[in-house]
């Protein structure tokens, strides 16, 4: 065997299990449910073509409407809320403006250990009739009828919901700007102190500014986690009551599992993939013309 | 100027305290709680347990299959992240360092997946699955695992590796090694950092699946433990004391795992962002 022929065996015998593995359960997926989603079909026998029905009615659907609003507040609450927010407490352990930081950095990680499932029983003890929520309501108001009633609200029930997202994923971004932080080099932001800069000018003009592609990146993971949300929703709500929580994923799942109907189903997981991209585009349209200012 | 700093601490403090007991006290609540017999937990939410009652752990874990829940849940990630591991650590030192075309096309294809979630393929794989014959079987649980694993572990793997300098490859070459000589004997001991974050991540993403067991499972026998956590909430028990064992049971492990593995956990997170 020659040398040439040595190193391409090599090569595919090193890149082929993964990408065979790959290509069948994820890629070979995705076309047949791209094709599936203009058809009708319950499973059995032939699917039946059916052009864009599935979408059109998904869009004048006002289930599906209310789920893309919860599914774009989940989006709000992870672009604006986790972001900002983990950036903040990074910022500040990474300018040590408080001791005995790794140990508010091991406590406000924690939550990205626990599975979903695990989060949405417990935070449904906590906001439950019996609950902590409502216990200490209670004696702190001094009012013994106080009762949660955002869950019977359509508009509203999806907030404890945005709030438990809040919980689970801040800690994650806070590490990850973290260690983007620790990376920067020190030099640059002595020679700043030593020229008088103020702290909120160095936040300003120095850290932010080197920071837009790591924030960038983080966005583009919040917007795909926001649109797939479905683990936590679904064990804290399961979309209920009356579709008030639901979102694209459920929605999906429910027509998918419960009614078999696998060409709706599939279109509806077609437009989480469309609506992801198109964010993302969206989001790197503004993060390149951010940089670009900043240049 | 001495003053702004002083209210910009205090500030930093309230912020870091507040998030700290946002996390402590639910999961301290949550382990007194399951101490509590059902009725005391609806009649004093607050009060500590008088006695410990662990006849919740006892009840819960044999009346929820826990024991079976938690077996599989070790044989799926194990297997599944030992495999996701090794294939991606393999990919990675190809597409890196044999600069043939077919390997941009092959990374660009992985990239891609990284935006696909398991939801635009559950359909499909669901019916796959069952033609195959392997839906309902622990295979048809540990292959998905691995594809959806893969992704975002090629990215690392090839990341790192890129940044093995290619002298030391060359030299093992001229001295007559192979090239999967080469990745057994000098890539992967010189990765071993990287592959332990690969594995701990990988791992902790498998440990917590959810929605591929609940789609493509069916028998009670091999599914996992956050399904089966989850069957808790619905009609199986109203006994809250054994719902809060049951939550019990699916932390404290993790909580265990993280207060060992933390520093590799969040190396996982924040490589996916590093600049270089």
């Amino acid at each position: 065997m020659t040398y040439a022929q040595q190193k391409h065996m090599s090569y595919w015998i090193l890149v082929l299990p993964g990408i065979l593995v790959f290509a069948s359960i994820i890629i070979f997926p995705v076309l047949f449910s791209f094709s599936l989603s203009f058809t009708t079909w319950n499973g059995y026998g032939m699917p039946t073509f059916a052009g864009l029905e599935n979408y059109r009615t998904i869009i004048s659907d006002s289930v599906f409407q209310h789920s893309l609003r919860n599914n774009l507040l989940i989006v709000v609450i992870s672009v604006f809320g986790q972001i900002p927010l983990g950036f903040l407490l990074a910022y500040l352990l990474h300018r040590r403006m408080v001791r005995h930081g790794s140990f508010y950095q091991t406590m406000i990680f924690l939550p990205i250990t626990i599975s979903p499932v695990v989060v949405a029983l417990l935070w449904n003890q906590i906001f439950s009739s019996s609950g902590m929520v409502v216990a200490l309501v209670r004696s702190i108001t001094d009012n013994p009828q106080y009762v949660i009633r955002i869950f019977e609200n359509q508009q509203l029930a999806i907030v404890p919901i945005l709030f438990v997202l809040l919980w689970m994923h801040t800690g994650t971004y806070m590490i990850i700007y973290y260690a983007n932080l620790q990376k920067m080099t020190p030099s640059v932001l002595e020679a700043a102190q030593i020229d008088g800069a103020s702290e909120k000018q160095m936040l300003m003009r120095i850290i932010l500014p080197s920071m837009v592609g790591t924030i960038a990146t983080t966005a583009i993971f919040a917007i795909s986690g926001s649109l797939k949300a479905f683990d936590l929703i679904y064990a804290m709500t399961g979309g209920g009551p009356a579709h008030f929580t639901e979102v694209i994923a459920i929605y999906m799942y429910v027509n998918t599992f419960k009614y078999y109907k696998y060409g709706f189903g599939s279109a509806a997981s077609i437009i989480i993939v469309l609506l992801a991209v198109g964010l993302i585009l969206l989001l790197q349209y503004f993060s390149r013309r951010l940089e670009r200012r900043f240049e | 100027m001495k003053k702004s700093v002083t209210i910009g601490k205090i500030l930093a403090y309230i912020l870091m305290i507040t998030f700290t007991l946002l996390t402590v006290v639910p999961l301290v609540w949550m382990i007194l709680s399951s101490f509590k017999p059902h009725a005391l937990i609806v009649r004093q939410p607050l009060a500590p347990p008088f006695t410990f009652y662990v006849e919740n752990f006892i009840l819960s874990w044999v009346q929820g299959h826990l024991g079976i829940y938690f077996l599989n849940s070790i044989v799926y990630s194990l297997s599944a992240t030992f495999v996701t591991v090794i294939l991606a650590m393999s990919s990675g030192y190809a597409l890196s360092k044999f600069h043939y075309r077919s390997g941009r096309i092959i990374y660009g294809l992985y990239t891609l997946g990284l935006l696909i979630t398991v939801h635009s393929v559950i359909v499909p794989l669901f019916i796959m699955e069952t033609k195959l014959g392997i839906s309902n079987t622990r295979l048809g649980v540990i292959l998905p695992y691995i594809a959806f694993g893969l992704p975002f572990q090629v990215f690392l793997a090839t990341t790192y590796v890129k940044g093995i300098p290619d002298s030391m490859q060359e030299s093992a070459i001229i001295d007559g090694a192979t090239f999967l000589e080469v990745f057994v004997k000098i890539i992967i001991p010189v990765a071993t950092p990287i592959l332990s974050t690969m594995f701990i991540y990988t791992f902790l993403g498998n440990w917590n699946e959810f929605v591929l067991v609940l789609t493509l499972t069916s028998d009670m026998m091999i599914r996992s433990l956050p399904v089966g956590i989850n069957s808790f909430a619905g009609g199986m028990s109203r006994d809250y004391g054994l719902q809060f064992a049951a939550l019990v049971i699916g932390t404290v492990p993790m909580i265990i795992f993280y207060m060992i593995f933390k520093d590799k956990i969040a190396q996982g997170f924040a490589a996916g962002s590093l600049k270089e």
